[in-house]
């Protein structure tokens, strides 16, 4: 028992650390920071410089807290999605499959770093926010906000588990991954408020991860405190959750399936 | 140059332009970064900034537009020559007696005529969506401007094709390069929301000037004149950029034939 807890946990870890080194070419740093630091720096300019033209106020707490957040999204949906997906171009797959290992604990594995790396994302995010755009933390619980982060985080990463399985199965892994990406900018709420969207488009912002943690956050950030926004966190994580739970079970299912049809390999 | 030699080429660029529109067609990267996008950006633009009144839906759509044929432009454009070097065609392309800055033209040509083709069948959509009344105030001069602008994108793309394949560093940053320039290049936004010091990297870029005359003759905000002197900025630095990438393609070849270093990564 003790035995088989041990090789799990090397297991997890080893999956976790080698496929994300794996993703970012051996951990070459230019590498690193052009994707993790430079990209999501423009691409949070970008929207907070729009929100600021929108509204015409040169208080962009809104946009900024919004796009903060989202960081989480650069490795929960495309760190996650690629790392998963990895095996299948790199021709790894077959290995993964065809060990004695746990498939949960490989499943799980594949997100861990990425979970922490996003959350690192975010915090970068804030300090772009306090540093270049003038976001005020004065009123805000930081314990609060950061336990705030922690569940968006996983929650985002939860439906980057499942797209990652969802790519296992097509040609197309970057237009999924972007395809979502965006989706999650424009219904998460990120740039707009919700309750602005019509109906319809409620409904698919409210199935989404995300949402909820971005509005827990921008009221935190307000000087609210945990249990105000208990309702919103809780509800994002578990739709974290129950993401995590359709992407094993799809990973279960492509195995299942590409073994039985002798497809593992093919893309 | 003979007209036999003209015509060569020609025929060239067109076997060229016709192959990589086949190809970009069937390339679901290439179809979310001229359409999917522009049109989520468009849509979300729209939303954030419809408080505004007045002639934003034009503002929006050119706006947005710009942005799919500048992303079209870095990644499609961009690795015209690494896409060549990941399949293997790189070397028997630099052997081939029509030069490569004519096979990268045909190539760069087909991108951005795509782009724009995609682009202004989703901005119908999109304007059909928002039930927007797009009116287009000096049509002849933005038609025009169009033009103008494929020739400067065009010749920005020759520039970026050979760059990438010299210099791995600069390719490593190709997704970062993206939001930069629809930033100082004032898509969406006035450039004057920036620090000024930004203002002079936004003169020497051409997408600056193409947006310049692009959102002026749309929405009749700038006077012809000034339109004019966009498009004349955008044609000196179409020139800067054929004679800076006819150094870079020299560099290329000869990386190619004397160190024997052009499949490598």
């Amino acid at each position: 028992m003790l035995n088989t807890a041990r090789i799990n946990l090397r297991l997890f870890w080893d999956g976790a650390v080698l496929s994300y080194i794996a993703l970012f070419r051996w951990l070459r740093p230019s590498t690193y920071i052009a994707s993790k630091v430079f990209g999501p720096l423009v691409y949070m300019l970008f929207f907070v410089l729009l929100g600021r033209y929108a509204t015409g106020s040169s208080d962009a707490s809104f946009f900024v807290i919004g796009n903060a957040i989202q960081m989480c999204a650069w490795s929960g949906i495309y760190g996650i999605t690629m790392s998963i997906t990895g095996d299948h171009w790199d021709g790894t797959l077959p290995y993964v499959f065809g060990a004695p290992a746990n498939r949960l604990i490989v499943f799980l594995g594949r997100a861990f770093i990425h979970v922490i790396d996003g959350y690192l994302g975010v915090v970068l995010g804030f300090f772009w926010g306090i540093t270049l755009l003038g976001l005020d933390l004065s009123q805000t619980s930081l314990p609060a906000l950061a336990l705030v982060v922690l569940i968006t985080t996983i929650s985002t990463s939860g439906l980057g588990m499942l797209l990652g399985c969802l790519s296992l199965m097509t040609r197309n892994v970057m237009f999924v991954n972007n395809t979502v990406f965006f989706g999650l900018l424009l219904f998460a709420g990120a740039n707009v408020d919700v309750a602005t969207f019509p109906g319809w488009m409620q409904s698919i912002s409210y199935a989404l991860p995300l949402t909820r943690g971005i509005q827990a956050g921008r009221a935190i950030v307000a000087g609210a405190d945990l249990s105000q926004v208990s309702g919103l966190l809780s509800t994002e994580f578990l739709f974290g959750l129950i993401y995590i739970a359709l992407g094993y079970v799809l990973f279960r299912w492509f195995e299942k399936q590409a073994k039985r049809r002798g497809t593992l390999e093919a893309v | 140059m003979t007209l036999k030699t003209i015509k060569a080429y020609a025929r060239a660029v067109a076997i060229t332009f016709e192959i990589t529109l086949r190809q970009n067609f069937s390339d679901a990267f290439i179809i979310f970064a001229v359409i999917v996008q522009p049109m989520i950006i468009a849509i979300l633009a729209l939303w954030m900034l419809r408080d505004i009144g007045g002639d934003i839906g034009i503002f929006v759509i050119v706006g947005s537009g710009l942005t799919g044929l500048w992303s079209g432009l870095l990644f499609i454009s961009g690795n015209s020559i690494t896409g060549e070097r990941w399949v293997g065609t790189l070397e028997g392309l630099v052997a081939s007696p029509t030069p490569m800055a004519v096979i990268v033209f045909g190539k760069n040509l087909a991108n951005v005529f795509q782009s724009l083709a995609s682009m202004i069948a989703s901005y119908i959509a999109v304007a059909l969506l928002f039930d927007l009344r797009i009116t287009i105030e000096q049509p002849w001069l933005f038609a025009a401007s169009l033009l103008v602008t494929v020739v400067a994108f065009i010749c920005f793309g020759l520039i970026m094709a050979g760059l990438f394949v010299i210099n791995p560093a600069f390719a490593q940053f190709q997704n970062g390069l993206e939001f930069p320039i629809y930033i100082l290049a004032g898509f969406l936004f006035p450039i004057a929301m920036l620090p000024g010091w930004t203002t002079p990297i936004s003169y020497v870029l051409a997408p600056y000037w193409a947006a310049v005359a692009l959102h002026g003759s749309a929405t009749g905000s700038v006077p012809p004149a000034e339109i004019g002197f966009a498009w004349l900025m955008m044609l000196v630095f179409s020139l800067v950029y054929v004679l800076a990438s006819g150094r870079i393609f020299r560099i290329v070849l000869r990386k190619a034939r004397v160190d024997a270093t052009l499949s490598m990564q």
